[in-house]
């Protein structure tokens, strides 16, 4: 009996089944369809973590160079980043004497030279201080050094030419503020940042910069500063080189001249084409660079594309972005995201149909200064053909008739 | 609007303003009164700092020959026996090219430099004396001062006259000028 049953009824699914594909054909009511089975539930949320983490499947990491670990950095995946926030795991990081994770509540900041009542504030005391966030990239003077004289190869990306550039929005203390609790003497006009890391990194920076914009900073993207980042305090002078925003600070010296520490004669400093070397040339210039496309990229075949990349200003905001196919023959006005922040990566995006023709692309800024990106032959004429330091040349990347994209110099 | 509450409303923004830092305080002397009094001792125990006149170089001295002894145990594995650099050591020439020493404005940055940095695995472990014969060691070597029995302390290493110090100049944009950087 029951035997028969099953067979019965085994016989009635299938009837139904090929009943139902022949159903197909016709408009089907909804009730026949045979929905897609959903996803498995995937991770608990136990699983989630403490401390969220990008799926296994997004690209975009972090390219590391360094002989000894203790000096040197790794670069920003800048073809892989949207809009102009760099995340705090992302941004780029150069390094002097390796990496030190300094508890915030051993870690203090001395102040004293050229002031009133030199003090000692621990970071309760900083933290107390009404406090300001703001936008702010941060570039290391050495982005780009590599490319100077000639470019590096063919297939040098993006991250390898500009990923020592990255955006946040920091958190901190103006330290206008801390200083006029010490009494600023009228005879100091600079002032010496010094790390606690093991190589004491040590810059001289002007006063005029400290009053108008300088912060402490203690937080980056909404969180603590990372410790790559100088958790848990680092100093942030918008718009001047990386590496006069010293990392886990612990003394500021008020003085009337510059110390000319080692760093910023020996490393910091550019060469001039009549041989003389320019110390304290602070400013991150006018730059901008196309991240998308770029070298090692593939062009799948002619047809729409979106052409995109940042720009930005030491001394203001970006104004405009200019994007020339024709290796700078012609230029067309790209479109900016806004709202634009002073001293910050801006995102620039133009539409363009490929003809399948070998193309140079490239992208020129002009600040709110009116200071307009140089091209190479302009750089050299500024600066020097064997100059290292503060390469803001136009980035020119080839599209090849297949598709490919190449790193090449265009004047 | 009425008259009346548009007067409210610049009242309320006014008071808005006024909140701003610049008014928190009656009087000037008034502060925020964060921190504690930095103690001189406590001051000198960081003020490691140098100036380009030799101010703040401590006492001791040093010859080349005892440079030569710490250079060969302490730094001749990452610069190379002859200044020349290790690369897979990621330590650059120290007589040619872009870290030649020969090239600095100050023999001040020198002694800083390496008194903070160097080496680069335990730095803030040489003593005074170490350094300046460290730094006697290096300036014979690269030429700047030929002299196998050149001894160096605060006074002597102040009056060094760098080579290459006239080659330095002024970037216009940092708004000093020559003088002010003296
Ligand atoms: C473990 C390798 C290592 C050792 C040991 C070492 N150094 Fe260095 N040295 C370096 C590196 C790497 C740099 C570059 C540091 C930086 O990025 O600022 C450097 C920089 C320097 C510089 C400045 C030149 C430049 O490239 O910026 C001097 C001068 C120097 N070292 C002297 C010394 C002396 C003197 C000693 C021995 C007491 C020493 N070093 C030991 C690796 C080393």
């Amino acid at each position: 009996m029951t035997q028969v049953n099953k067979t019965n009824r085994r016989r009635f699914l299938q009837a139904s089944l090929a009943s139902s594909a022949a159903l197909l054909a016709k408009p089907a009511s909804a009730q026949e369809v045979v929905l897609q089975p959903a996803r498995s539930t995937g991770r608990t949320i136990f699983e989630a973590g403490e401390y969220g983490m990008p799926s296994e499947f997004a690209t975009g990491s972090r390219l590391i160079g360094s002989a000894n670990g203790l000096h040197g950095g790794a670069r920003t995946p800048l073809s892989e980043s949207h809009g102009i926030i760099t995340p705090s795991g992302l941004h780029f990081e150069v390094h002097h004497g390796g990496v030190p994770d300094i508890p915030p509540h051993e870690h203090k900041l001395l102040i004293h030279g050229m002031v009133d009542n030199p003090k000692i504030f621990t970071m309760e005391d900083i933290m107390r201080f009404p406090s300001v966030s703001r936008i702010h990239f941060l570039e290391c003077s050495g982005n780009g050094e590599q490319e100077w004289s000639s470019p590096s190869s063919p297939t040098t990306t993006v991250q390898q030419s500009h990923g020592l550039t990255s955006c946040s929005e920091w958190t901190g203390v103006p330290l206008k503020m801390v200083l006029d609790e010490l009494g600023i003497k009228t005879e100091a006009k600079w002032l010496l940042a010094e790390g606690d890391d093991s190589s004491r990194m040590g810059r001289s920076i002007p006063m005029w910069k400290v009053i108008d914009d300088a912060f402490l900073v203690y937080a980056q993207n909404g969180e603590f500063l990372r410790p790559e980042q100088g958790f848990p305090l680092r100093l942030l002078v918008p718009g001047f080189e990386g590496n006069m925003n010293v990392k886990w600070l612990h003394r500021l010296e008020l003085s009337d001249k510059p110390w000319w520490t080692h760093q910023e004669v020996a490393r910091y400093s550019d060469p001039r084409p009549n041989g003389k070397k320019v110390v304290f040339s602070f400013y991150m210039d006018a730059k901008s660079v196309i991240t998308s496309p770029s070298s090692t990229m593939t062009l799948n075949g002619p047809g729409f594309y979106e052409i995109t990349g940042i720009a930005w200003s030491g001394r203001g905001k970006v104004a405009k972005v200019d994007v020339s196919t024709d290796g700078g023959a012609t230029w067309q006005e790209a479109n900016l995201q806004t709202p634009i922040f002073n001293k910050a990566h801006t995102r620039f995006r133009l539409p363009w149909m490929w003809d399948g023709k070998e193309a140079t692309l490239q992208s020129r800024t002009t600040d709110d200064t009116g200071y307009v990106q140089p091209n190479y032959e302009q750089l050299y004429a500024l600066q020097s053909p064997i100059g290292m330091m503060h390469n803001h040349a136009i980035q020119s990347w080839r599209v090849q008739q297949d598709g490919t994209v190449i790193n090449v110099h265009h004047v | 609007m009425s008259a009346h509450k548009t007067l409210k409303l610049i009242g309320f923004v006014s008071i808005a303003i006024s909140l701003s830092f610049g008014a928190l305080f009656a009087s000037a002397q008034e502060k925020f009164g964060f921190g504690k009094p930095a103690h001189p001792d406590e001051i000198a125990r960081y003020n490691s700092d140098i100036h380009t006149d030799g101010s703040g170089l401590p006492d001791g001295s040093g010859d080349v020959a005892l440079g030569a002894e710490i250079y060969e145990y302490q730094c001749a594995l990452c610069h190379g026996e002859e200044l020349e650099g290790v690369p897979e050591m990621g330590a650059n020439s120290l007589h040619e090219g872009r870290r030649d020493i020969k090239k600095l404005p100050y023999a001040s940055s020198l002694f800083d430099f390496i008194r903070r940095a160097m080496p680069l695995t335990d730095p803030g472990t040489l003593s005074n004396d170490e350094t300046y014969g460290l730094v006697a060691f290096l300036l014979n070597e690269t030429g700047v001062i030929k002299d196998d029995n050149l001894t160096l302390d605060a006074k002597s290493l102040a009056a060094i006259k760098m080579p290459n110090r006239q080659n330095f100049i002024i970037d216009p944009a940092s708004r000093f000028t020559a003088e002010d950087l003296q």
